[in-house]
């Protein structure tokens, strides 16, 4: 054994230096790290097993596979003219959610409140200031339920959108013989017809507050901007008549294409690219950004459309009534 | 070709053509939500929030009232308190005044009460010394009688008497003894 070896250990601080810090990696950045070598090792992995050559499904080098397909409405079962399909489903969820975690907390209204009633009081309040900044007093008593309810029922339909549920018809697998639908992240406004016909609703009611309040020919005067005279209005009309018409369609394409694009792109990156190209590599390599578009779509995206469509109600309503 | 590139987009025109049975299904699920919301749920939490603002404003009035109360408790004690330390103060002073009148009174009469009893006690001495004195003549004036009637073997008459008593006093000097006693 030699000297240094049984010598024994140098006090840490000794000879004025502070002592140092205790050597290691905080937790956090051990599971980084844990994480990223799991990837670049899967990466690895799949080049190892599968190599770099794509090799397609028949299905989708026919043309016969798309992703796109998913968000097709297949009907399940139909009573009389009514059918059924996941939109249905979806519908059904939103307002089973909605109705049910509302009247829970109205009927259980505390005066020191619990978390959900928490939020709930923080929904209504926000609504409420919603309407009350935009219309009103006469209007804001009269629509406040419906901006509410518009913002409260998409901001659910769009949440339980980011729920992976059996409902993709369009593909199966078998439990005990039973044919069960793959999952899916599915929402009922990625189909065009929910923003349009809530928009539809919302364009119908303020076109019909803003001929109520000036009548039809002052309602049609009212569009033009303030201070505009003379020839220019021969130019001007006809883009704000084409712009109050346009109100209908960004509404419902802002809507749609948001959460019909986070869906293509959550499903892109979840996989789906990988299977198109026919490289599993590029399936797990995209997987992580699948993840951090999957969460800035539920966490971010979900509350900022449904706020958007009820604040633009609003702001649709109290404009129609408004003075020029 | 160009056609059968175009089929398989065509064949999923679905994404941007309204279904019709979901926009019907929309609005109805809408409307009904809109309706039970409307009646059953938004006035409720209104009137609760409404309520608990209520709550918390009379709460925050009470508590402003509370705290004017309290502050003017505050000042009424304070007031108080500066009273009765001037009053404790004025006590103090009164009775230190007091205490030095009657230390001064007290030393008065003690120094009187001492003068009175030294005179006293002077004046009974020299009544004792008198007293002495005189029983002393009377004492020499016996045992001078006795003692010329022993030497003279005779009695003496009453004017004898006198007269030995008279010169034996005379050459006795009890001016000793009478110093003696004033001084004592």
């Amino acid at each position: 054994m030699s000297a240094v070896a049984g010598a024994p250990p140098i006090a840490p601080g000794v000879g004025g230096a502070p002592p140092a810090e205790k050597p290691g990696m905080s937790t956090a950045r051990k599971i980084g790290y844990a994480v990223l070598g799991a990837w670049i090792g899967g990466i690895l992995l799949f080049v190892v097993l599968f190599g770099v050559t794509a090799h397609k499904d028949p299905d989708v080098a026919n043309n016969i596979f798309s992703p796109v397909d998913e968000f097709k409405l297949d009907t399940w079962f139909k009573i009389g003219p009514i059918s059924f399909n996941k939109g249905v489903l979806y519908l059904l969820i939103t307002a089973g959610i909605t109705l049910g975690v509302m009247l829970y907390i109205s009927q259980r209204l505390k005066q020191r409140p619990g978390r959900l009633q928490v939020a709930v009081e923080w929904f209504y309040d926000f609504a409420r200031r919603m309407s009350r900044e935009n219309l009103d007093e006469g209007m804001e008593r009269k629509y406040f339920p419906l901006i509410a309810t518009i913002f409260v029922f998409i901001l659910v339909t769009n949440l339980i959108g980011y729920i992976p549920l059996p409902v993709n018809s369009g593909e199966t697998f078998k439990v005990f013989g039973a044919h069960i639908p793959s999952l899916q992240i599915y929402a009922a406004d990625t189909n065009v017809a929910f923003p349009l016909i809530l928009a539809l609703s919302v364009f119908v009611l303020f076109t019909y507050e803003g001929v109520k309040h000036h009548g039809p020919i002052r309602y049609i005067k009212s569009l033009m901007p303030g201070g505009v005279s003379g020839p220019i209005v021969g130019l001007i009309f006809p883009i704000e008549i084409l712009s109050n018409f346009l109100r209908l369609i960004s509404l419902t394409v802002r809507l749609w294409a948001n959460l019909l694009a986070g869906h293509l792109l959550i499903a892109f990156m979840g996989g789906e690219l990988g299977v198109l190209v026919g490289l599993q590599l590029v399936s797990w390599f995209l997987l992580p950004f699948g993840i951090a578009i999957f969460m800035f779509e539920a966490v971010l995206i979900a509350g900022l459309q449904a706020f958007i469509f009820a604040i633009l109600t609003a702001i649709y309503l109290g404009g129609a009534v408004e003075s020029h | 070709m160009l056609s059968a590139a175009l089929t398989p987009l065509a064949s999923r025109s679905f994404l941007i053509t309204p279904n019709v049975g979901i926009m019907i299904w929309t609005i109805v699920v809408f409307a009904v939500s809109l309706f039970i919301l409307r009646r059953a749920v938004f006035p409720q939490i209104g009137k609760a929030l409404d309520d608990r603002a209520k709550t918390i404003e009379g709460e925050i009035d009470s508590a402003a009232h509370a705290r004017e109360e309290a502050e003017r408790l505050l000042g009424e004690y304070r007031e108080r308190l500066k009273e009765a330390r001037e009053q404790a103060d004025e006590i103090v002073q009164r009775a230190r005044q007091s205490a030095d009148v009657h230390e001064k009174e007290a030393k008065e009469r003690g120094r009187e009460t001492v003068a009175e009893a030294t005179k006293r006690a002077q004046r009974e001495i020299e009544v004792a010394t008198k007293r002495a004195l005189d029983d002393l003549r009377r004492e020499v004036a016996d045992l001078t009688i006795m003692a010329t009637e022993k030497v003279t073997r005779k009695t003496l008459d009453e004017a004898d008497q006198r007269r030995l008593v008279e010169e034996a006093l005379r050459e006795l000097d009890f001016s000793g003894i009478s110093s003696g006693a004033h001084d004592n």
